[in-house]
């Protein structure tokens, strides 16, 4: 293989790895807000706060378990949070949803801090995830690979759940139609719950992926949060295809511009924003409300 | 008879005497004071969790540091330090001021990591709390606020974390202001002369933060390169965002230029979670950084990944402390931290090593002349510090006259598995290396010129 297609080759698994982690933490935001119209800006800081439940369980148990535990204990989380908070204010539009959800963010961010401190904690690299698989020449992390793995697998699971199943013909109609799909008897705002805790599962999953790769600390919101909120915006408000695209090309924009031209690589992702929306305001795969 | 002989031993031993005093000089004695050991307090009941800060007539330090927001680490990390001084010297009876026996009071102000936020807080301090001292601080553009308001009212102001060589430089110097920290160039000759004893090492890769402090010390360290091995060659340069996240595009591009060491200056988190995606990619090349030295990144790399890291650092332990009064202070902290809880029971806070002795030491100094000046009088204050010579913890610190910069020799160590028990029973690290040999590099090789338009400030 050649030094540049080397080059192309790995920047290029780079970018998908990255791409997909972000359309991890991207995907539960653009579909609580595509199918239930909530803007929950508190979906990176449920991420970081699974971040922080992985960096517990893992420590007590293994990595494997906190894969499990921690999403779950943070979709529960969610599901509270929408129960008490953000069902009383649904109704009044996106302002009080960003208000409370930005206060939601900061009580979080607190939390974690009287919890476990401010110092950066740490998260290993499970053992069977750890070293590398040779491509050829090419000798590639195995981690890295789980991830792009691992997130497609969700990403079609996703798909089966709401275009295959009873729920999720449930939770496309409830949103569609909420009045109508309660008066056939289904319990519509026990869907949205249970809806908004996947979403949260989904920021979860991404926060226990990621904390083998990133250190855990307060921070760690802010750090991924602007990504993903780019992602969801260039995909598409609402649209999980949109989200899947706009992640992918973001992760390949930024490893190819940090190759080769780095002076201007951290402006890359916002350019590709303000591209996207000047000639298509609604995102790539957005729908014009 | 009698008097003639009495007289010759009496001239023998002035003789005597005489000899011994000008060669203190030359035997390295000729320090105005030194931290003493033996007159440490029983620090058994330290807990930086359950400090209570004096009131009343008290000696007030105002703890200038970032205390909220993303990064709140540095508010914390160094509280156990001014609380740990203040602990000993309060349990001493306090320090003796003004003809009064004065405890130390520590007061929090919180700079955000804003400079809004530091200016109103310095100035809260200063006029409101009437602080005799401010201590800090993370962010050189924090530390040059609180220098223009330390000027402004006439307070002193030790800056122990930030390192930017425009602190004190001709332009921004100010007379109530003493750094203890090392600047960019004085760190990065160290680090350039460390490898003037491993010709092996011909290959750099440089990979800082894309802002005023990363290119900084890139430039620094390239300066001092071309002078200590002018046969080294950098072989890839590259500057990423703060707070990055996915370093492999970087990494990918250092591995490509297959360097023979990796230098960075990167800190927390970027630092731990450089060391971390570089492990974790094969990367596993020395990594020359000053600020990755946290070991639950250490530990979170295991053995094989932590191994190979080169720190340059003005304090450095290690398994093996340097000094008497290192292996004590060593001793005696970690001791505490075993019975200390949440957030201070963390492995950063195991021993008081790197940056968190290097402030515990620069602390003790500060108010070790505060007490030989005798007065919180800022004009006496900064008369004693400037050209003061103190035996630390670890070594002999020098505090230049003109420039108000701390001179001192500097240490490099290497991390490597396994490590020593730093007192029986107490392993410096286990299942991750640590620093074991430490290579002391002289002050005179990492001694930075004084800034042109302060060499003659005193004579005016």
């Amino acid at each position: 293989m050649s030094p540049i297609t080397f080059i192309l080759v790995t920047q290029g698994i780079h970018g998908l790895a990255y791409g997909l982690l972000l359309f991890l933490v991207a995907s539960g935001l653009t579909m609580i807000f595509g199918l239930m119209d909530i803007l929950n800006l508190a979906h990176a800081y449920f991420f970081m706060l699974a971040a922080y439940f992985c960096y517990a369980i893992a420590g007590a148990t293994d990595f494997w378990v906190a894969l499990i535990v921690a999403p779950v204990a943070t979709a529960i989380l969610g599901m509270l949070v929408e129960r008490y908070l953000i069902r009383r204010v649904h109704a009044f539009g996106h302002i009080p949803q960003l208000v409370l959800t930005v206060g939601i963010g900061m009580v979080l961010v607190e939390a974690v801090k009287a919890f476990w401190g401010t110092q950066s904690l740490m998260v290993q690299t499970p053992k069977i995830l750890s070293g590398h698989v040779p491509f050829g020449p090419l000798e590639y992390p195995v981690y890295r690979l789980f991830i792009i793995a691992f997130t497609i697998l969700i990403l079609l699971a996703m798909v089966q759940l709401f275009s295959k199943t009873r729920f999720g013909t449930i939770v496309r109609a409830a949103t569609t139609n909420a009045d109508m799909v309660g008066a056939l008897g289904i319990n519509v705002p026990l869907i949205f719950t249970l809806f908004f805790g996947f979403g949260t599962w989904l920021a979860g999953l991404a926060g226990v992926v990621v904390a083998p790769l990133l250190s855990v600390f307060p921070g760690l919101a802010d750090q991924v949060g602007l990504d993903a909120f780019v992602v969801v915006v260039v995909g598409g408000l609402g649209s999980l295809w949109g989200a899947f695209v706009a992640a992918i090309l973001i992760g390949l924009l930024n490893s190819y511009g940090v190759q080769f031209v780095p002076t201007i690589a951290p402006l890359i992702t916002f350019l590709l924003m303000a591209v996207v929306l000047s000639v298509k305001p609604t995102g790539l795969f957005g729908k014009r409300q | 008879m009698k008097s003639s002989r009495m007289n010759r031993m009496m001239f023998v031993a002035l003789l005597v005497v005489g000899f011994f005093i000008m060669g203190m000089p030359a035997s390295g004695l000729a320090v105005n004071s030194s931290f003493d050991p033996s007159k440490m307090s029983d620090m058994s009941g330290f807990d930086p969790n359950t400090v209570v800060q004096p009131t009343g007539d008290t000696f007030k330090l105002g703890y200038m540091q970032i205390l909220s927001g993303p990064a709140a680490a540095n508010g914390e990390l160094f509280w156990p330090v001014v609380n740990w001084v203040a602990y000993d010297l309060n349990k001493r009876g306090g320090i003796l001021v003004d003809g009064k026996r004065k405890m130390i009071q520590i007061i929090k102000g919180d700079t955000q990591g804003k400079p809004a936020a530091t200016k109103q807080e310095a100035e809260r301090l200063c006029l409101e709390e009437k602080v005799n001292v401010l201590w800090g601080t993370s962010g050189s553009h924090l530390a040059k606020i609180i220098s223009d308001v330390s000027n402004k009212y006439k307070v002193p102001f030790v800056n122990c974390l930030s390192l930017s060589d425009e602190l004190m430089d001709a332009k921004n110097f100010k007379r109530y202001t003493f750094q203890t920290v090392s600047d960019t160039t004085q760190w990065n000759m160290a680090m350039a002369y460390f490898f003037k004893n491993r010709p092996q090492d011909k290959r750099f890769s440089i990979l800082c933060q894309d802002y005023l402090y990363g290119h900084s010390m890139a430039n620094a360290f390239k300066k001092a390169l071309a002078e200590y091995r002018p046969d080294a060659k950098i072989v890839s340069e590259d500057y990423h965002g703060l707070w990055l996240k996915d370093f492999a595009p970087f990494l990918t591009k250092v591995m490509a230029a297959k360097p023979d060491i990796l230098y960075t200056g990167d800190w927390m988190p970027d630092g731990d979670n450089l060391l971390k995606q570089a492990r974790n990619m094969g990367l596993n090349v020395p990594i020359a950084n000053i600020y990755i030295t946290n070991p639950e990144a250490w530990k979170a790399v295991g053995v094989e990944g932590s191994k190979n890291l080169l720190i340059c650092y003005q304090f450095m332990s290690g398994d093996t402390p340097q000094t008497p009064a290192q292996k004590m202070i060593m001793k005696a902290w970690h001791k505490q931290w075993l019975k200390w809880k949440e957030p201070y029971n963390k492995l950063i806070y195991a021993w008081p090593d790197f940056v968190i002795g290097q402030t515990l030491s620069d602390t003790y100094w500060l108010f070790d002349v505060i007490q030989r000046a005798g007065t919180t009088n800022p004009e006496k204050i900064i008369s004693t510090w400037e050209g003061d010579q103190y035996g630390s913890i670890q070594g002999v610190r020098t505090m230049r006259a003109q420039d108000h910069q701390a001179l001192f020799d500097m240490y490099v160590g290497v991390t490597t598995y396994p490590t020593k028990q730093v007192y029986p029973g107490a392993l410096y690290s286990k299942g991750y290396a640590g620093v074991h040999k430490v290579t002391v590099i002289p002050e005179k090789y990492c001694t930075p010129p004084i800034p042109e338009g302060l060499k003659n400030r005193l004579m005016k």
